[in-house]
């Protein structure tokens, strides 16, 4: 793709998805170790330990025990899972019979506030009907995972923390499991001491639960060829958690600064207990500045005096990031399900971006791949056609009528912020039907970026705000110095275009060094932005990357 | 071989240490607990001494809270044949009080090696493999970074200042070793499903009032404010006389 | 004479100098009860320097000798300070935190039946009873606890008090024994010295830290010099930043992925301060910072600093520090 005058086109740089490395023949040399289960569910997130829970209560109702392995990259449950959260519970009243009190939740919202920021005010604005909460609880995602984990783990599923998924196993057009990662490569790649070889788990239904961008999600659609009527666009969110002096009291939403009319997001604060708040800013990857900082912007939004005020002279306990997909409706895979592969939650795109929810979506995606799965297995053919099931249990749920409803609103900010609010107001108002016909978009690499002028550089103080360097520590980041690097850089990588994943990524694993890119990934947290716009990222040994608490 | 791991559940090293109203005890909320990282090393090589002498058991035993048996499983999961709990709700701060807990359940075991970490990463005690060696009537070693063993004799090296001591000791011994012993292995994913059908017994256990009470747990005191001493080499010889006088490393 | 017994220890003949720190510190707990301080040690012959102990404040120095503490004897020497702690009816017993402490204090403990408080920083005596502080949680908080049995056995980490000088006039014997019972099961057969100038970053009194301000490996000879200037007593650390780049290797990286330090004196050089190196060195009792930065967040957490160019700066400070050191 030509590049015009000094604008950079980030997919002109990319790497390709190495298909030949994500997709395996069964029975294919270079696995120390071969195990055989009835379903493997990549990610123990939302999504993966609800599967699990659904499908292991079933099993266990109709007197047929199922051999069901959850994996999941982190060293420990919810240590990669990152979220607000404002939870919609309804997923947990149809999937556990607790009550209230026992369920993982903080506490329900009360009150909530939005607000649209300059640099120096807050204009409390009135709340839009997709921002209606009330009902809704606040929730921390690592703990509801820790908690699903548990409920999973006492009905005899194994979940094996520490153990990232590198390829699809395949035989003809079906998925027939995942190879995990091997661990103890040194910095060439070569086996150190500490070695342990990959893994084959050979499994008779697949469930790609990996979360946003998911890498073997992509792969599998890519490999059958299908496709959304849009492609796939995202955004990048950096959260912190704060022990504060002054107590909040309700939920808050932003929008305007610190971001341009032509960079779509705002930013939240939440109460996980009056003095314990959660906070981030959420940005469109698809912004025209080349220059944009999503982390510095992050650090800067909190001087401002509406957070200011709750977080001088506290605390930050917790710093993390992630990307959240934001297609919506038609970003969504024409199918989710195939021969011996479901996708959910996140990786599937399920979620809706004016109320910011895709938790309760994600846990109901996998309770319907459950009872898919669970009928073909039990007619002994997981096929495309019979775990076809669950696309339609997603297409008849309130899922896919909650994004349908919705799914123009996003949409309609890349013609930016003015035009942008006037059709998501209509919206909001007809139900979706006004503006009714889809907004085409490209997806985000294909955007062209240009750098505006940049102003003075951003010195953190320690104390409000921090460096990149200091947050990767903040997340519990403790990645082995000599693991082997594990993103792949494309191509015509210049100064230029390492100065702009030094911007994109905001755990500082891209640096300008002299008049190349210098790449730390032991700083990486995994949060994807840059497999978005850059580099392409892979998985590397289990227990890498972040440890969130209680993100 | 028969071999006993002694292992502690504690709180991870990036624990932010804050203090609950009695201000005595950590506080506990948003803590991650883990395998005590100096016990790994000792279970580790547990499964070698096993492996190598081509049969035998390896147990591990615990004292600690219920969720002790997760950390105790994890043991299992990197392939040690059966674990005890021995539980109670608050460890002691006494060294002495923990060991004879741990004693009494190791006296009847007939174990030819019994294997400890050199410290627990929170209280930082390194008592109990002494204590419990001296109540046992047991040779001691401690904090190993090397071991051989051929028959019943052992050669163990260990760190001290400026070197390394040689010690030789006989079998059945207590040894707690130290990081760089050996490399733990990552826990197979067979290993993970087999340790939950593993043997765990748990056995509530009480203590006598200890004779080291703890008085209180705080913060350490904020390091006095710092100055710069001046700018360019002109100021060395100023930073080398406060050096002396003033905070007298020098 | 019950009071309060300060165990020494030597090494080839010569006193360590914690024994002069543990014995400081008994001094200190026995003033308080107007006891008096018995300082043993344990050696095969004499021991030089035994009897400058007095001068920190002991009452009587007594060397038991006996060729089997020509190294450490693990089990014998447990046994006879367990007895000379029984017969003198000491209530106070202080051995250093030392390698050969850490195994041998619980063992003394253990024979006299009663618990240890070990690696402790600070101590005194308060109603009569003595009141410990120790760092736990890898020094993130200081636990502070009280004996109630005797004898109170405590073991002190090195390099934390000051040896007080105390003239007094000691008492100075030494006693060939007999060792009924044997040297013990555990034999300390051989001690390989470390090779010359290989000292430990984790266990040097000195760590200079070097980070990316340096420019290039190779003036990484800048903090060699320095180092050599203090007679063997420093090592060279680095940051995580110059050992990725690969100019220095992994076990000299202090940081929380690397070494965790805490020596008496840090000295930081071109190093900007983030979190994940301060994580590994933040309990040293002295640092000190030099960096051209005068924002670098460094000069936060040091005790003293020097902004300007460590070209400049160090090779003064070699010069300066070897006119102490020699």
């Amino acid at each position: 793709m030509a590049e015009g005058g000094s604008r950079l086109i980030p997919a002109a740089h990319q790497a390709p998805l190495p298909l030949d490395r994500l997709l395996v023949p069964v029975g294919a040399p270079g696995a120390g170790d071969r195990m055989d289960l009835d379903v493997v569910v990549v990610g123990a997130g939302p999504a993966g330990l609800s599967l699990a829970i659904e499908l292991a209560r079933l099993s266990k109702q109709a007197g047929r025990e199922l051999a069901i392995g959850v994996l999941e990259k982190a060293g420990a449950l919810g240590e990669h899972c990152l979220s607000g959260a404002v939870v919609n519970p309804r997923a947990f009243r149809d999937l556990f019979t607790e009550d209230e009190t026992a369920l993982p939740f903080r506490s329900p919202v009360t009150r909530e506030s939005v607000y649209l920021l300059t640099a120096g005010r807050a204009l409390r604005l009135p709340r839009p009907p997709s921002m209606r909460n009330r009902g809704n609880v606040i929730a921390s995602v690592c703990e509801i995972v820790r908690w699903l984990g548990a409920k999973a783990e006492n009905l005899g599923v194994n979940i094996f923390t520490g153990y990232p998924a590198q390829s699809l196993l395949v035989r003809d057009n079906t998925v027939a499991g995942v190879r995990t990662t091997p661990a103890g490569l040194d910095r060439d790649g070569k086996p150190g001491s500490g070695y342990t070889a990959s893994t084959d788990l050979v499994a008779r239904v697949t469930a790609l639960a990996e979360g946003s961008r998911g890498m073997l999600a992509r792969a599998w659609l890519e490999w059958q060829r299908i496709g959304s009527t849009n492609p796939q666009i995202y955004a990048l969110g950096v959260k912190e958690l704060w022990e504060t002096k002054r107590p909040l009291d309700r939920i808050v939403h932003t929008l305007g600064w610190p971001l341009s009319r032509d960079t779509f997001g705002g930013s939240f604060m939440y109460p996980l207990e009056p003095n314990l708040v959660a906070l981030g800013l959420v940005v469109g990857l698809d912004y025209p500045d080349a220059g944009l900082d999503i982390q510095v912007l992050f650090q800067r939004m909190k001087l401002h005096p509406l957070f200011r005020e709750y977080l001088e002279g506290g605390e930050m306990l917790e710093w993390g990031a992630k990307t959240i997909p934001e297609g919506g409706y038609y970003s969504v895979p024409a199918r989710r399900s195939g021969s011996g592969v479901v996708l959910l939650g996140d990786a599937a795109g399920f979620v809706d971006v004016p109320s910011l929810k895709g938790i309760h979506y994600a846990m109901q995606s996998g309770v319907f791949a459950a009872r898919a799965i669970f009928q073909a297995l039990g007619r002994d053919a997981a096929d495309a056609e019979r775990l076809a099931e669950y696309d339609r249990l997603v297409n008849s749920s309130f899922i896919m009528h909650d994004l349908h409803r919705t799914r123009n609103m996003r949409l309609a900010f890349k013609r930016g912020f003015v035009m942008g609010g006037v059709q998501a107001g209509l919206m909001t108002l007809t139900g979706g039907r006004v503006p009714g016909n889809r907004i085409t978009v490209e997806a985000d690499a294909a955007v062209p970026r240009a750098a505006k002028p940049s102003g003075e550089s951003f010195m953190p103080d320690g104390k409000l705000t921090f460096s990149k360097v200091d947050a990767v520590f903040k997340s519990g980041n403790a990645t082995r110095d000599t693991i082997p690097q594990h993103v792949v850089v494309g191509n015509a990588v210049d100064q230029r275009v390492a100065r702009f994943y030094s911007h994109v990524c905001p755990a500082g694993v891209y640096e300008v060094d002299g008049s190349g890119l210098r790449v730390n990934a032991p700083n990486c947290v995994d949060c994807k932005a840059t497999d978005v716009l850059g580099p392409t990222w892979l998985p590397r040994e289990g227990g890498s990357g972040p440890k969130y608490k209680r993100m | 071989m028969k071999v006993a791991v002694c292992i502690k559940r504690v709180p991870d090293t990036e624990t932010r240490v804050k203090v609950t109203s009695d201000g005595k005890t950590l506080d506990e909320s948003g803590v991650k607990f883990v395998i005590n990282p100096y016990d790994e090393f000792a279970v580790e090589e547990a499964l070698r001494r096993r492996e190598q002498a081509g049969a035998g058991e390896v147990v591990i035993l615990s004292l600690g809270p219920q969720a002790a048996q997760e950390t105790i499983r994890t043991a299992l999961a990197m392939g040690a044949d059966r674990g005890v709990l021995l539980q109670a709700d608050r460890i002691p701060f006494d060294g002495m009080t923990v060991a004879r807990a741990l004693a009494a359940e190791l006296a009847t075991g007939g174990y030819d090696l019994i294997l400890f970490g050199k410290l627990a990463i929170d209280d930082y005690n390194q008592q109990a493999p002494v204590i419990v060696a001296e109540l046992l009537g047991l040779p001691c070693v401690t904090a190993v970074t090397r071991l051989d063993i051929h028959g019943r004799n052992g050669v163990a090296e260990r760190e001290v200042e400026g070197g390394v001591e040689v010690v030789e000791f006989p079998l059945p011994a207590v040894l707690s070793v130290d990081k760089g012993l050996n490399e733990p292995r990552y826990p197979a994913l067979k290993g993970i499903m087999a340790a939950k059908k593993k043997p765990l017994e748990v056995k509530p256990v009480s203590f006598a009032v200890a004779d080291v009470e703890v008085l209180s747990l705080t913060p350490p005191p904020e390091r006095k404010q710092g100055r710069i001493v001046g700018e360019g080499p002109e100021a060395v010889a100023k930073l080398v006389q406060l050096l002396r006088e003033e905070a007298k490393v020098l | 004479m019950s009071g309060v017994l300060a165990v020494l220890e030597q090494r080839d003949g010569g006193l360590r100098k914690v024994s002069f720190e543990v014995t400081s510190a008994a001094r200190r707990i026995a003033d308080v009860r107007t006891a008096p301080v018995e300082a043993l040690l344990l050696a095969s012959g004499a021991v030089s320097e035994a009897d400058q102990v007095g001068r920190f404040g002991a009452d009587r120095v007594v060397t038991l000798t006996h060729t089997a503490f020509a190294r450490y004897a693990p089990e014998a020497a447990a046994r006879v300070i367990a007895e000379c702690v029984k017969s003198e009816a000491h209530d106070v017993v202080i051995l250093p935190a030392s390698a050969m402490g850490k195994d041998l204090a619980p063992r003394v403990a253990a024979k006299l039946g009663v618990p240890l408080v070990a690696d402790v920083t600070d101590l005194a005596v308060e109603n009569g009873a003595v009141v410990a502080v120790r760092p736990v949680y890898a020094g993130k908080a200081l636990l502070k606890v009280k004996v109630t049995r005797k004898p109170a056995v405590l073991s002190l980490r090195p390099n934390v008090f000051t040896p007080l000088e105390q003239r007094r006039k000691a008492e100075v014997r030494t006693a060939a024994i007999e060792l009924p019972e044997g040297a013990g099961r555990v034999v300390v057969r051989e001690l390989k010295a470390a090779a010359a100038g290989a000292i430990d970053v984790a266990e040097a009194p000195v760590v200079i830290s070097g980070g990316r301000g340096l420019k290039e490996p190779a003036n990484f000879k800048l903090l060699e010099d320095l180092a050599r200037a203090f007679g063997g007593r420093a090592a060279v650390g680095a940051s995580r930043a110059v050992v990725d780049a690969g100019w220095r290797p992994h076990a000299d990286q202090v940081g929380q992925t690397g070494k965790t330090v805490s020596p008496p004196l840090y000295i930081a050089v071109g190093i900007s301060g983030a979190i994940q190196h301060l994580a590994g060195m933040r309990t040293s009792k002295v640092i000190v910072a030099i960096n051209k930065d005068k924002d670098a967040p460094i000069f936060k957490v040091a005790d003293y600093g020097i902004v300007g160019d460590l070209f400049e700066i160090l090779p003064r400070m070699t010069e300066e520090i070897k006119k102490i050191y020699g």
